[in-house]
C-alpha cells in the first residue's frame, strides 16, 4: 500500500487544501511587478510551495510535530469569490478544446494498437485529463459551507510610490471590494493581516521605503510589516531566472521576458518573505486558532453533559422549517468553528483532530437537515480516513454518502457531487481499485453536462483499461459512449480519438453491428473534419453491411460515395467488398490443343471428353503414363503450366454478389494481366521467384494489402499501355443480393508468357477496386483443363503463349432441342477455318453413335427423306454407307478430307432420336496442323449439345409359327402412339436379313385401315413372316449387306403409293446396326431371331406445326425393335402333312390312313432324329396328370399382346406350353387309332436340308382324332468339331412332343 | 409491455453466433448496435465471474425466476444443434428451426 500522502490524490490534497492567503494591493504595486511580465501574486507563486519548511507545530496535544511540506495558496481578494457558472464553463470547455488541438497531429496516423493500449499504465495517461479534474473541482472553491478555501492571513501590499502609504494600507482593508465570504459573515473579518511594501528598485533608492516602512512598523506593529525591494537587475548583467515562473504562467507569451528585472538577490527576499509569513506568522496563527477553538468545541460540545445539551437544544429547533441549504450558519456558530476547526487541523495535518471535530460536525448537521453541509463535512471525512490510511471502508462509505447526499440536495449539489466523486475515483485509483473507479466515473457522466461526461467517461474506459485483468469490452464501450458525449458537445476530433481507441479492442470481432457503427461515424467525423481519405478508409470497412437494413445501407453507401467525391480523385481500393467475388466459382476457359464449340462444351467434365478421346489422340500428353517412367523430354515448364494461342481469348468466368439490398452499379470490370514476351520470360521466371520467397516475410497484413494495392495498380497502368495483349471491359449493374457471373477475357498478342493476376472494377464511377486472385489464403478449385488439383492458383493461372495455329470452328446446324423419339434427320456439321494454314486429318468420335452417325459426303447433296426411299430401278441399293463396313468402331475418320484455311466445310451427321430421355451429345473433332513446325501438332475440337427426346410410338411384336406352314411365322404388331399431340402416319414395316420375308396376311388388303394414328392410339396389325433361306445360301460367310436386306410392308392407306425406304440403305442401316447392338447382346443375325423397322411420317399437311416449327422439312420416324424370338429354339422344324378329311367306310374295314411327317433341319450341323409314336391306351396315366396341372384351354403366351421376348428362357417356357397341348389333346380323343408301321424311325439330317417320313394311322372309327401323340428326338451331331463357348450354352440334343394335327374320318355312305 | 430484449448466444473468442432481438416493442434503427454494444460490454463481467465461480452453466445460470425456464429450454435447442453433425462448434446457428424456436420461446417466457 503506498503511503497516502504519496498517492496522486494525497498530492492533491496537499496541494489544493491549503491556507489561503488573501493578497490586496494598490495598482502601483502591479505595476512595478509587470514590469517583469508578472503579477504580484505569479511573482510570489514559486515561493509558496515549501518543500522542506520544518517547522514544528502543536496543535491541541502536547506532543509537537514537525511540518516538512507546506504551501500557501494566494489569491488576489477580487478572485475570492464563488466563479461564474458560465465562465468556469468556458473554461473547462477551453481546457477540452485546446486538449483536442495537440491530439490533432495524429488524427490521421494509424489507430492505436492493443498491445500498445496495455502497456500503458496510469502514468501514461493524457495530462490534460488532470488538468480538466482540476479545473472542475476549482469551479468550487470558495464556496460557503466549507473552510478549506477560506483565507487564512491577509497580505496588503503597496508600493513605495504610492502617496500616503499608511493609509493606502488602511483603505485596502475597509474597502467594500473584499470578498463576499468575509462581508456576509461567513468568515470571521477578525483575519491576520500581513503589511508589505513593495519597492522597485529602478525607482531610486530605497531610503524613502524604509522610512515608511518605520512608520508603517509603528502604526501597524513590529513584526507584520516588512519591506520587499524589487526590479534590482540591471539590464542583462545578471543571469536569467525567469524559468522559475514559467510553470505557474499559463498563457506565456515567448516575447515576454519573465522576471526580467528580478535578481537573485529579490529572489531570495521574496523566498525569506514567504518563508517567514509561513512560518512565523500563518502556521502560528492557525496553532494558535486550532488550540482557541478547540478549547471553545471542548466547553461546549464535548464531555456526556454537552452533548446531552446539544441534542436537546437541537432537538427544539427541529420544527423550523427546512431551508434547502439548512439553516444559516454565522462564523461565530459553533457548528462553523468546529468546521474551521477541522479544515486547519487538516492543513496542519493533524488528521486525527480534523476527523474528530468532522465526526462531531456530522450528526449535528445531520440533525439540522442541512444536507449539504452535511455532505461537505462527510466528503472531509472521507479524504481524513484516506489521508489516515486508517479504514479503507470508513472511507469509502463516507465518499459515497457525500455523493449521494450532494446528489439528494439537486441541482445546486451537482457540481459538488463531482467534485466529490473525483476524489472517490482518484481513493479508489490510489488503491488500484479500477473498476470500482470506473463505476463511479460512470455515476459522474449521468450529472454531468455532456462534454463533461465525456470526459468522464473516457477517463472511466481507462480505468477499465487499467483494471486487472483489463476488461476491455468495457473499455470500448465506455470509448464508444465518451465519444458519442464529446460529439453531443461539437468536440469531433476528441470524438474521433475515442472511437480510435475503441476500434482497437473491436477490431477483429464479429459483431457487426458495433463494426458498423464505431466506422461510420469515424469516417463520417473525418469527413466533417475534411480528412477524406481516412474517413473513406473507415467507410471502406461497412460497405459490406448485409445485415443492416435497406435504409441503413442506403445511408452507408450514399455517404462513403460523397467522401469518395469529395477527395476529388478516383480512390483505389485494394479488395473491395462490394460486390464479392466467389473465388470458387471462378474458372477460368482456355484454348491449348483442345478448344470448344460454345461454353456448354467447356463446362464438360475434362474427364468425359478425355475417355470420349481415348484412342482417338495417340500422343495426348497427359495419357495415362505409369509415373514411374521418367518424364518425357518435353519440357517441364510447359507442363507446369497451361498453353494458349495467340489471338485466341482466354476466358474467366467470375461471379459476383451483391451483398446489399440495394441496386449497385459496376463498370469497367477487366482482367489485370502480365505478359513477358518470349525474350523477358527468363527475367519473369526469375520475378516468380522472388514473389515465392517472399510473401512471408512482410508479416503485417495491412503492408502486405498496401504492397499488393500497389503492385495491382502498377500493373494496370501497365496493361493500358501495353498492346501485347487485348482486354474486354464489362458494365453491369446488379439489383439488391444478386449473383451476376461476368465473363472477362484476355487476347494474348505475342508469344510468351501470360499471368492473370487479378481484376479491377469501378463501383459507381469512383471507386477503383483492384483483386488479386493470387493470394495463398484463396484456393480455387475449378480450374479448367487442368488435372493437377494441387497446382497453387498462381500456376493455373500462368499461360504460355505459343505462336497462332489454327483453329476450327463451327457448329451442327439444324439440331433440334427437342425431338420425338424414333425421328431420324439429316443434319450438317459446319467446320469454319479461319486461319491461313490448313487443317488435315481429321477424325471425328461421338458419344452416342446410337444417336448421331455421320454420314457421307454425297448425303449432303440429295434431298432428304427421298435419298432413302428405295431405288426404283434396282432391287438392291448398291451405295454402300462407307461406315458400315466398318460399324465396330465409332471412330469416323473425314478421310482425306482438308479444310483450307479461311475455307468453311460442310459433313453431313445422321440423327435419330433413339429412346425417350434427355441425352448428352458429345462429338470430338480431332484435326492436325499441316504444317508441322508449329508447336501444336493437333487440336480437338469439342461440341457438345443437349437434346430431349420425347416418347413417340411405342412398338411391340409378338410372333408365333403358323400352324399349316412349315417355316411360317405369324407376326402381330402393336403400336401405340404416345405423343401428347402428334399424329403420326405409319408408313412401312420392314423385316430386316435376307432370311425373313414379311407379307401382309392377306396379300390384297390394307394392314392398317386407319390414316393417321392419332394421339394415344393404339393398333395392333398382323402380318406373315416366312423364312425363306434356302441351303443353297448357305455356303460361305453371311456379309453383312445381306443380313440388311429386308422386306418391306407397306402400312399406308391403299392406293397410297408413296415410295418404300430403304432399310438396307446408309443411314437408316447404320441405325439399325447400332440398336441391334443396344437392343441385343450379339451382332451376328441369329435365325431364331428377326428385326422389324417401323418407319413412320408425319402427316404432310399438319395444320399444327409440333415441335420448334420443323414441319418445313419432312420427318421421318423409324423404330426399331430386334431380336424378336421366332418363339421356336429347336433346330428341328416338322410338319405332318396329309388328308385332313378322310371318307370310309368302316363296315368294310378299319381305315388306313397314310401320311407323311415333313423334317426340316435349320442348324448348321447335321443332326439326328428319331421319331416315336406312342399309343394313346400306353400312356394315359402319365398324361391326364399333366392334363389336370395345365387347364386353360390355350397358354397365355399365345393370348397375351405385350410381352417382353426375352432369349433366355424360351427353351423351356416353349417347350412346357407345347407340353400341354399334348396333354390336353391327349384327353379329348374319344376312340383309339393306332400308328401303323414301326414305332420309331430315325434320320439323319444333313444341315439345312428337308426330309420326309411317311407315316401311317389305322383307325377304326369315325371321328376326329388327334394325332400329336409322338415324340420327336433330336440330337446334333457334332462330327468330332469342339464345343465353342458360346455351343456349350445351346442345346444339343432334345425331345419334343407332337404337334396337335387334327384328322377328322367320316363314314362314307 | 413493450419492451424489447436482444438475445444472444456467444461463442469462445467473442464470436456471437446466434442473435434474435425479441419482445414485443417496435424495432428501432439503434437498438440493434447498442444492444450489441451493451451485451458485449456485459462479457467482461461474465468473464470475469466465470473465474470465481462454477455455476456458469446455462441451465442455473440465471437467478431470475421468469427467465430461468427460458434459458433452460435455449439450452435445450442448443445442445440440440451441437449434436447434429453438420454444425461446427462455434460456427453461425443460422437453424431457422432453432431461430423459431427460440422466438416463440421467447413470447412465451419473456
Amino acid at each position: 500500500m503506498v503511503d497516502p500522502a504519496s498517492s496522486f490524490l494525497g498530492k492533491m490534497l496537499l496541494e489544493e487544501i491549503t491556507p489561503v492567503v488573501m493578497v490586496l494591493r494598490t495598482p502601483l504595486v502591479e505595476e512595478a511587478c509587470l514590469k517583469n511580465g508578472l503579477t504580484f501574486v505569479q511573482m510570489l507563486q514559486p515561493f509558496c510551495v515549501f518543500n522542506n519548511i520544518d517547522v514544528p507545530v502543536r496543535t491541541v496535544s502536547d506532543q509537537p510535530y514537525r511540518l516538512h511540506k507546506f504551501k500557501l495558496r494566494l489569491f488576489y481578494a477580487s478572485d475570492i469569490k464563488q466563479p461564474n457558472v458560465e465562465a468556469a464553463e468556458e473554461h473547462l470547455k477551453e481546457v477540452v478544446t485546446r486538449a483536442a488541438e495537440k491530439d490533432l497531429s495524429d488524427l490521421s496516423s494509424d489507430p492505436p494498437q492493443l498491445d500498445d493500449l496495455l502497456a500503458m499504465n496510469s502514468e501514461s495517461l493524457p495530462l490534460w485529463f488532470k488538468i480538466f479534474n482540476k479545473e472542475l473541482i476549482r469551479t468550487l472553491s470558495f464556496s460557503e459551507h466549507e473552510a478549506f478555501d477560506h483565507p487564512v492571513a491577509c497580505l496588503l501590499v503597496v508600493s513605495s510610490k504610492d502617496e500616503l502609504p499608511i493609509n493606502k494600507f488602511v483603505d485596502l482593508f475597509n474597502t467594500n471590494q473584499l470578498p463576499s465570504l468575509l462581508n456576509d459573515g461567513v468568515m470571521d473579518p477578525k483575519i491576520l493581516k500581513h503589511y508589505l511594501l513593495i519597492h522597485d528598485n529602478q525607482d531610486g533608492s530605497s531610503e524613502k521605503a524604509t522610512n515608511v516602512l518605520t512608520e508603517m512598523r509603528s502604526t501597524f506593529g513590529m513584526n507584520d510589516c516588512r519591506l520587499l525591494c524589487i526590479n534590482s537587475a540591471k539590464d542583462g548583467s545578471e543571469e536569467r531566472i525567469g524559468s522559475l515562473w514559467t510553470p505557474y504562467k499559463t498563457d506565456t507569451s515567448p516575447s515576454q521576458d519573465l522576471g526580467c528585472l528580478l535578481n537573485v538577490n529579490d529572489v531570495s527576499e521574496i523566498k525569506d518573505l514567504m518563508q517567514d509569513l509561513s512560518s512565523k506568522h500563518i502556521i502560528p496563527h492557525m496553532e494558535q486558532k486550532i488550540r482557541v477553538l478547540n478549547q471553545q468545541v471542548s466547553a461546549t460540545r464535548k464531555g456526556f453533559r454537552n452533548q446531552i445539551k446539544n441534542l436537546w437544544w437541537r432537538k427544539g429547533k427541529e420544527d423550523t422549517p427546512d431551508a434547502p441549504n439548512g439553516p444559516m450558519y454565522t462564523f461565530s456558530s459553533i457548528e462553523s468553528q468546529i468546521r474551521v476547526l477541522g479544515d486547519y487541523a487538516f492543513m496542519l495535518r493533524d488528521y486525527e483532530l480534523a476527523l474528530s471535530s468532522c465526526r462531531l460536525l456530522s450528526t449535528d448537521y445531520k440533525i439540522d437537515k442541512s444536507w449539504k453541509r452535511y455532505a461537505g463535512v462527510q466528503e472531509m471525512m472521507a479524504l481524513t480516513y484516506f489521508m489516515l490510511d486508517q479504514s479503507r471502508k470508513e472511507a469509502e462509505n463516507c465518499m459515497e454518502n457525500a455523493f449521494s447526499t450532494y446528489l439528494k440536495i439537486g441541482s445546486t449539489g451537482q457540481r459538488n457531487a463531482t467534485r466529490c466523486g473525483l476524489w472517490w475515483v482518484e481513493m479508489l485509483k490510489a488503491k488500484e481499485q479500477y473498476k470500482e473507479a470506473a463505476g463511479v466515473y460512470f455515476r459522474i457522466s449521468s450529472e454531468e453536462p455532456s462534454l463533461h461526461a465525456a470526459v468522464m467517461l473516457e477517463q472511466a474506459s481507462f480505468c477499465y483499461l487499467f483494471s486487472n485483468p483489463p476488461m476491455l469490452r468495457k473499455y470500448g464501450f465506455h470509448l464508444v459512449l465518451a465519444g458519442n458525449r464529446y460529439y453531443m458537445s461539437d468536440q469531433k476530433k476528441h470524438s474521433i480519438r475515442t472511437y480510435r481507441s475503441a476500434l482497437s479492442v473491436y477490431k477483429g470481432n464479429s459483431w457487426s453491428f458495433i463494426k458498423d457503427h464505431v466506422h461510420f461515424h469515424v469516417g463520417k467525423w473525418y469527413a466533417f473534419l475534411g480528412i477524406f481519405d481516412v474517413a473513406v478508409k473507415h467507410m471502406l470497412e461497412i460497405l459490406a453491411c448485409s445485415h443492416q437494413s435497406v435504409m441503413t445501407q442506403e445511408l452507408f453507401l450514399k455517404d462513403f460515395l460523397q467522401n469518395v467525391e469529395k477527395m476529388g480523385k478516383t480512390y483505389e481500393v485494394f479488395r473491395l467488398q462490394l460486390p464479392i467475388i466467389n473465388m470458387s466459382s471462378l474458372k477460368v476457359v482456355f484454348e491449348d490443343y483442345r478448344t470448344y464449340a460454345s461454353t456448354a462444351a467447356a463446362n464438360v467434365r475434362e474427364s468425359l471428353w478425355q475417355s470420349l478421346e481415348e484412342d482417338m489422340v495417340h500422343s495426348l500428353p497427359m495419357s495415362r503414363s505409369n509415373w514411374l517412367e521418367p518424364e518425357a523430354k518435353s519440357s517441364k515448364k510447359d507442363k507446369d503450366s497451361n498453353v494458349c494461342v495467340v489471338g485466341e481469348a482466354i476466358k474467366m468466368d467470375i461471379e459476383f454478389k451483391n451483398p446489399l439490398q440495394i441496386p449497385i452499379s459496376i463498370s469497367g470490370v477487366s482482367l489485370i494481366c502480365q505478359l513477358f514476351p518470349r525474350s523477358e520470360v527468363a527475367e519473369c521466371e526469375l520475378t516468380e521467384k522472388d514473389a515465392h520467397a517472399h510473401p512471408y516475410e512482410s508479416a503485417s497484413g495491412e503492408k502486405n494489402d498496401a504492397e499488393e494495392l500497389r503492385k495491382l495498380t502498377s500493373n494496370w497502368e501497365l496493361n493500358s499501355g501495353v498492346s501485347s495483349f487485348a482486354l474486354s471491359e464489362v458494365v453491369f449493374s446488379m439489383r439488391g443480393g444478386e449473383t451476376t457471373v461476368v465473363q472477362l477475357t484476355v487476347t494474348p498478342k505475342v508469344e510468351g508468357v501470360l499471368k492473370i493476376i487479378g481484376v479491377r472494377w469501378k463501383l459507381s464511377d469512383s471507386v477503383v477496386s483492384y483483386y488479386n486472385f493470387d493470394s495463398d489464403h484463396v484456393k480455387k478449385k475449378n480450374i479448367k483443363g487442368r488435372k493437377k488439383s494441387s497446382q497453387s492458383s498462381s500456376k493455373n493461372l500462368k499461360f504460355v503463349v505459343i505462336k497462332s495455329v489454327p483453329k476450327l470452328e463451327g457448329c451442327i446446324r439444324h439440331l433440334p432441342g427437342k425431338i420425338y423419339a424414333g425421328d431420324t434427320r439429316r443434319l450438317v456439321l459446319e467446320l469454319k477455318n479461319q486461319s491461313d494454314i490448313s487443317v488435315k486429318n481429321m477424325k471425328m468420335k461421338i458419344s452416342h453413335p446410337r444417336f448421331v452417325i455421320p454420314g457421307s459426303l454425297e448425303d449432303l447433296n440429295v434431298e432428304f427423306p427421298s435419298c432413302l426411299e428405295k431405288n426404283s430401278n434396282s432391287e438392291h441399293n448398291d451405295v454402300q454407307p462407307s461406315s458400315s463396313k466398318q460399324p465396330k468402331s465409332s471412330l469416323f475418320s473425314f478421310e482425306d478430307a482438308a479444310i483450307q484455311g479461311g475455307t468453311t466445310f460442310f459433313w453431313p451427321l445422321w440423327l435419330r432420336a433413339a429412346v425417350p430421355g434427355r441425352i448428352s451429345l458429345y462429338l470430338s473433332l480431332y484435326y492436325e496442323m499441316e504444317n508441322l513446325s508449329s508447336e501444336m501438332k493437333y487440336r480437338i475440337f469439342r461440341i457438345h449439345y443437349d437434346l430431349e427426346v420425347l416418347q413417340s410410338l411405342d412398338l411391340s411384336f409378338q410372333i408365333s409359327p403358323c400352324p399349316s406352314k412349315l417355316q411360317e411365322f405369324l407376326v402381330r404388331m402393336d403400336v401405340v402412339n404416345r405423343t401428347s399431340s402428334e399424329n403420326l402416319q405409319l408408313h412401312q414395316l420392314s423385316s430386316v436379313g435376307h432370311q425373313w420375308e414379311i407379307s401382309p396376311l392377306q396379300p390384297n388388303e390394307a394392314i392398317c385401315p386407319l390414316q393417321l394414328l392419332k394421339a394415344g392410339q393404339a393398333l395392333s396389325c398382323f402380318f406373315k413372316l416366312k423364312n425363306c433361306r434356302k441351303s443353297s445360301m448357305f455356303e460361305g460367310s453371311i456379309s453383312f449387306h445381306s443380313l440388311l436386306q429386308g422386306h418391306d410392308v407397306r402400312l399406308g392407306p391403299q392406293g397410297s403409293d408413296k415410295a418404300l425406304f430403304d432399310v438396307s440403305g446408309s443411314a437408316l442401316a447404320d441405325f439399325h446396326h447400332h440398336e441391334r447392338l443396344q437392343q441385343g447382346k450379339s451382332i451376328q443375325g441369329q435365325q431364331g431371331t428377326v428385326d422389324f423397322i417401323l418407319i413412320s411420317q408425319l402427316p404432310k399437311n399438319r395444320a399444327d406445326h409440333g415441335l420448334e416449327g420443323q414441319s418445313d422439312l419432312p420427318q421421318l420416324f423409324s423404330h426399331h425393335s430386334c431380336h424378336h424370338s421366332i418363339a421356336s429354339t429347336s433346330p428341328v422344324w416338322w410338319l405332318m402333312n396329309g388328308p385332313r378329311t378322310v371318307h370310309h367306310n368302316f363296315t368294310v374295314s378299319f381305315c388306313e390312313i397314310r401320311l407323311g411327317m415333313a423334317i426340316h433341319n435349320s442348324s448348321k450341323e447335321a443332326i439326328s432324329i428319331r421319331m416315336s409314336t406312342l399309343d394313346v391306351t400306353s400312356s394315359d396315366g402319365q398324361l391326364s396328370d399333366v392334363a389336370a396341372a395345365a387347364q386353360d384351354p390355350i397358354s397365355s403366351e399365345n393370348q397375351g399382346g405385350w410381352h417382353n421376348v426375352s432369349l433366355g428362357n424360351d427353351i423351356k417356357v416353349t417347350s412346357d406350353a407345347l407340353g400341354t397341348q399334348f396333354g390336353k389333346s391327349s384327353s379329348d380323343v374319344m376312340a383309339p387309332f393306332v400308328w401303323a408301321a414301326s414305332s420309331s424311325t430315325r434320320v439323319e439330317l444333313e444341315p439345312m436340308s428337308t426330309t420326309e417320313v411317311p407315316l401311317k394311322i389305322c383307325v377304326f372309327a369315325p371321328g376326329t382324332y388327334n394325332l400329336s401323340n409322338y415324340t420327336m428326338h433330336w440330337e446334333v451331331k457334332l462330327l468330332g468339331v469342339p464345343l465353342s463357348a458360346g455351343d456349350r450354352t445351346r442345346q444339343l440334343s432334345g425331345r419334343s412332343p407332337g404337334h396337335p394335327y387334327y384328322i377328322t374320318v367320316l363314314q362314307s355312305p | 409491455m413493450a419492451s424489447t430484449a436482444c438475445f444472444i448466444i456467444v461463442s469462445r473468442n467473442d464470436i456471437p453466433i446466434y442473435e434474435a432481438e425479441v419482445g414485443s416493442a417496435l424495432k428501432k434503427e439503434e437498438a440493434a448496435h447498442q444492444h450489441q454494444f451493451i451485451l458485449n460490454a456485459a462479457l467482461d463481467i461474465v468473464q470475469d465471474i466465470a473465474w470465481n465461480t462454477s455455476a456458469m452453466f446455462l441451465k442455473a445460470v440465471d437467478r431470475f425466476n421468469d427467465l430461468v425456464v427460458f434459458f433452460q429450454e435455449v439450452h435445450e435447442l442448443y445442445i440440440k444443434i451441437l449434436l447434429n453433425p453438420l454444425y461446427l462448434p462455434g460456427s453461425r446457428i443460422t437453424s431457422s428451426h432453432f431461430d423459431t424456436k427460440v422466438r416463440g420461446l421467447a413470447r412465451k417466457y419473456l
